[in-house]
């Protein structure tokens, strides 16, 4: 039966509203003659903007102006809760210096111009850069924050057109080694668990990951379990105290860049206690060992041009490392965990030996469902794919993955760091579906596809992120354009990448408000934010979401996507976007859908993502699937096998275990630099802050950046809270407000900085060394010291 | 009988229906001063605290270093020298003490100012909603019921401002009589095609 809208009228309740105050009346009278009323309001479905938890919110519209969210209470993923940010969405949007026109910098100052002179700029200086240096020097900077749609047609435009592998995102920064993670493991990205892990889960150790303030409402969800469940237990392995320490059963504070050792440690006690499920082992893993010498894989770039750095580091060798496995054996790993008994590990971790018995214990009861959780702490490492891998080696030792409520679960920092950055492929040497340039049937099919001749797309990867960045300080590359980001706040050790515009190289910057990298930029586009938009997001569960356009983006605002397939069609590729202006978004999407078909990477098709609150992949006939590689929930595994990780046909389709070493950080403490720094986010802000800056509430919540610091190491400096302190690495120095027992508290010779204040970057002081198996950076771990101003 | 075919309310006839509201209004407002002294509405206070109607409130009261639950327990509590913590209106307050976190959604106020101007006009409290069918009548809720399960928290004790405090708290089972307006229609039933009076 169809229910019909109507409005109740005013006649009805004017009873009710006699039963307040006179002053509620005049107030009841000013709001129906003005201002806007729910009643008024029309709602629709839209992912939040912010992480990668995906949380499901409505949209509240009224004469073209976002004014209330609510949580959506049919979304699985957040079942109506949102945290801080996700309440305060609307005020994201309005801030008064939104960017609203293209602007091209002209002597001292900006002068506005057309779309048709911007586009037509960007075309002829990345035509100029093609012709006269080749496609290795242009390339496009996205983010883990572009739709599905941005990142596929910049991934398409650039592979495709451009025939450049220099497309990469800033999910280099975030998730990379969740991507080396899991493909060296299962030869296919992303996570086999899904969200019901924290309802199902009995343990939940978190790896380096303050979840209370980074995935809020994941966290509430484990609450909610623990408080039905009172054997709930939550462990929080840490280098400081944070919101979620404060829920944690048992803390673990370890010293930064211990946790590989640790994780063997636990290993360790597995073996000797005789917890391994050795018939899980049998049937479904293989066991393999890549480079493990120090001098051979060191700490990527750090030092190669000496900028205040040690250049004993040595360059390019090590730059170009490729780590090589090999098989190894359950006989080889016991031998190679002999070194790190309880004993040595607790020497190397600073934890105290019980707790690593504990730790065993909990990972070795096969009563119990561990769930183990990670992000940047890991990610953001040295040897971040190491560690992933480890924290994954736990679960195939003892038989917990492909469980509800057992699973190792990565999560991503950004709204689609999984659907853009990792399935559309939008990292230097990915393509689409789990592919990478560098394998020919891979190009081939990418080829044919989009529809290009063979051997358009070239078989070498492209610029990471840290190398593209300095490939464009070094004028390697000419032109860039950088969309949904804002790197010259986020790369570490920005005093590598300072630039002046006019130094005969182009810099694009699509932003929606100004920010530091648009104040380096040579064009600043506008662009058209979040429900500004239709859009696709996929989230850390594999659940692809959709939403409509809800408002109009303000002045000449665009969609990225739509930008760049302007200057594409500019440049002669109209073949490559040949969709109408008005009708674009789906058969572009079932275009990218075609190359996930049948590989079990499978996302939902259009019509199913808008009408539903998104499906986890793969979906085949139209149904999603909860848990990967697991018979009953995934369509692939046949009935009778139990867990199947049939994606890994290298490894005769079972999941690799890692040996994996534990190596000290590329940088500690010492005389002259006697603390750790630490840098990360704060519950109220996002990122940079570009956007949550601007939401009254949550700039009033959290004003500046802050240095955190310990209350013994704050009295030996003499310094207290709200006072001016300098920080000072081999990089650089910062004056920031200490911050003494705020709602992070570092141990004794460890400090934190907050990045989202722009006025005030850590990443002037962090270290570029970074995973030289992922490329990614780790902002978790430099020397510094502490001055008094 | 009402109808359930009922016009689109106009912006005039809502403004001249409001004004009727005041009829009647003289000396008796209720006096709220806030912490200031100034006098104002339950209504100002609360838009003040929140970013839109349905936005979780801003914290009105600067930390004090303590748990939340140790004084918004289950049936709020005075606090000497601040005034009186009114309970958590959310859903299983009394055992949600150690396993919740209200500062994933309520944040202090630290500082005034803001860091760039907005233009941002937020949705407004409606209070057309919530009236009663008929005097007497038990009015429904003005508001969605999702975390705001225990209405005893906003509408009954030292913590409730008089405007919406409940006359009769002894009754404890709130929403047998009072029920959330979930969506603003009304039934239209596809039946009777060409049976009722004037057809359709």
């Amino acid at each position: 039966m169809k229910r019909r809208k109507f409005l109740e009228t005013l006649g009805a309740s004017a009873a009710g509203v006699a039963a307040f105050s006179c002053s509620d009346r005049e107030e009841a009278a000013r709001l129906a003659g003005q201002g806007v009323s729910d009643a008024d309001l029309t709602w629709s479905k839209a992912p939040c903007r912010y992480c990668g938890t995906g949380c499901g919110v409505e949209v509240g519209v009224k004469d073209g102006m976002v004014r209330a969210v609510r949580g959506d209470v049919k979304s699985p993923v957040n079942r109506g809760l949102l945290c801080v940010k996700g309440y305060h969405l609307p005020g994201m949007l309005y801030g008064e210096d939104r960017l609203q026109y293209p602007m091209l910098r002209e002597g001292g100052g900006w002068k506005r111009i057309s779309w048709d002179e911007a586009l037509d700029l960007v075309a002829s200086k990345y035509q100029e850069a093609l012709d006269q240096h080749g496609p290795e020097s242009v390339a496009i900077y996205g983010s883990g924050q572009w739709t599905v749609f941005d990142g596929y047609a910049a991934t398409k435009w650039f592979r495709g057109g451009l025939r450049s592998n220099n497309v990469e995102p800033n999910a280099r920064l975030c998730m990379a080694s969740a991507v080396t993670g899991f493909m060296t493991q299962f030869q296919s990205d992303e996570p086999m668990g899904c969200y019901e892990d924290f309802e199902e889960g009995d343990d939940f150790v978190m790896w380096g990951n303050n979840m209370a303030e980074m995935h809020p409402v994941l966290f509430s969800r484990i609450l909610a379990n623990k408080r039905q469940n009172p054997g709930v237990r939550i462990i929080d392995i840490a280098t400081r105290r944070t919101p979620t320490t404060d829920y944690a059963d048992m803390y673990v504070e370890m010293v930064p860049g211990s946790d590989l050792a640790l994780a063997n440690g636990i290993l360790h006690l597995l073996l000797r206690n005789g917890k391994v499920d050795s018939a899980f082992v049998r049937e479904n893993v293989v066991f393999k060992r890549g480079i493990e010498d120090l001098d051979r894989i060191g700490y990527g770039s750090w030092g190669e041009d000496g900028l205040g750095l040690d250049p004993s580091d040595g360059p390019a060798e090590r730059y170009g490392f490729r780590d090589q496995g090999r098989n190894s054996s359950m006989r080889e790993l016991e031998r190679f965990l002999r070194d790190y008994t309880p004993e040595r590990v607790s020497e190397i971790c600073g934890v105290p030996v019980q707790q690593i018995y504990q730790l065993a214990e909990l990972y070795g009861d096969r009563s119990r469902g561990t769930v183990s959780l990670w992000c940047m702490g890991v990610n953001q490492h040295t040897r971040g794919t190491w560690m992933n891998n480890l924290i994954t080696d736990l679960h195939l030792l003892t038989g917990k993955i492909s469980r509800p409520g057992a699973n190792p679960f990565s999560l991503t920092g950004q709204p689609s760091a999984c659907g853009t950055v990792r399935e559309v492929g939008t990292l230097a040497h990915r393509l689409p579906a789990d592919m990478v340039v560098m394998n020919a049937e891979h190009r081939a099919k990418a080829e044919e596809i989009w529809g290009v001749p063979p051997g358009t797309i070239p078989p070498r990867p492209g610029y990471h992120t840290m190398d593209m960045f300095r490939a464009f300080m070094r004028g390697d590359v000419r032109v860039m354009w950088t969309q949904t980001t804002n790197p010259w706040v986020s790369i570490p050790n920005l005093n590598r990448i300072q630039r002046e515009p006019g130094d005969g190289k182009f810099l694009v910057v699509s932003d929606i408000y100004p920010t530091p990298s648009t104040e380096v930029a040579d064009l600043v586009l506008p662009s058209a934010a979040w429900v500004e938009r239709e859009g696709v997001f996929g989230n850390s569960e594999r659940r692809t979401q959709h939403w409509h356009k809800a408002v109009d983006p303000p002045g000449e605002a665009t969609e990225d996507a739509w930008q760049i397939m302007e200057v594409a069609k500019r440049m002669g590729m109209e073949h490559l976007f040949p969709w109408p202006d008005d009708d674009w978004h789906e058969p572009m999407y079932e275009e990218y859908r075609s190359f996930t078909l049948g590989l079990g990477k499978d996302v939902a098709s259009y019509q199913q993502l808008k009408d539903t609150r998104g499906l986890l992949w793969p979906v085949v006939d139209g149904v999603e699937t909860r848990y990967r590689y697991a018979a009953g929930h995934d369509p692939y595994v046949q009935k009778d096998r139990g867990v199947h990780f049939y994606k890994a046909k290298g490894y005769g389709e079972k999941a690799a275990f890692w040996l994996r070493p534990w190596h000290p950080p590329a940088e500690s403490p010492d005389e002259e630099y006697p603390y750790w720094l630490c840098t990360g986010r704060v519950l109220e802000h996002w990122h940079t802050g570009s956007m949550t800056r601007r939401v009254r509430q949550l700039h009033q919540a959290v004003t500046e950046g802050y240095v955190e610091l310990n209350r013994a190491d704050a009295q030996r400096l003499s310094v207290t809270s709200g006072q001016m302190v300098r920080v000072v690495s081999r990089r650089g120095s910062l004056e920031l407000p200490a911050k003494v027992d705020g709602r992070g508290k570092p141990p004794q010779g460890s400090v934190f900085i907050p990045f989202f204040d722009e006025s005030r970057l850590p990443n002037l002081l962090t270290l570029d060394a970074m995973d030289n198996i992922s490329k990614e950076p780790d902002f978790k771990k430099c020397a510094v010291r502490i001055e008094r101003v | 009988m009402r109808s359930p075919h009922r016009a689109r309310l106009t912006r005039g006839a809502a403004a001249a229906a409001g004004l009727a509201l005041l009829a009647g209004c003289g000396g008796d407002t209720v006096p709220v001063p806030d912490q200031d002294g100034a006098v104002k509405s339950a209504t100002h206070v609360r838009a003040e605290r929140r970013a839109y109607d349905g936005a979780p409130p801003t914290i009105p009261h600067e930390s004090f270093g303590a748990r939340c639950a140790a004084c918004h327990n289950a049936r709020g509590q005075s606090v000497s020298g601040v005034g009186f913590a009114p309970a958590s209106p959310h859903d299983d307050t009394e055992r949600a003490g150690g396993t919740t976190r209200c500062r994933q959604c309520h944040v202090f106020v630290t500082t005034g100012g803001q860091f760039v101007a907005s233009e941002y006009e937020p949705l407004e409290q409606d209070l057309r909603y919530g009236g009663r069918a008929t005097p007497g009548a038990p009015p429904t809720m003005p508001h969605r019921t999702l975390m705001r399960e225990n209405c005893v928290a906003c509408h009954d004790g030292p913590g409730a401002r008089e405007e919406v405090r409940t006359t009769h708290p002894e009754r404890w089972r709130c929403r047998q009589c009072h029920v959330p307006v979930t969506e603003r229609e009304t039934f239209g039933s596809e039946l009777g095609e060409g049976l009722t009076e004037g057809g359709r």
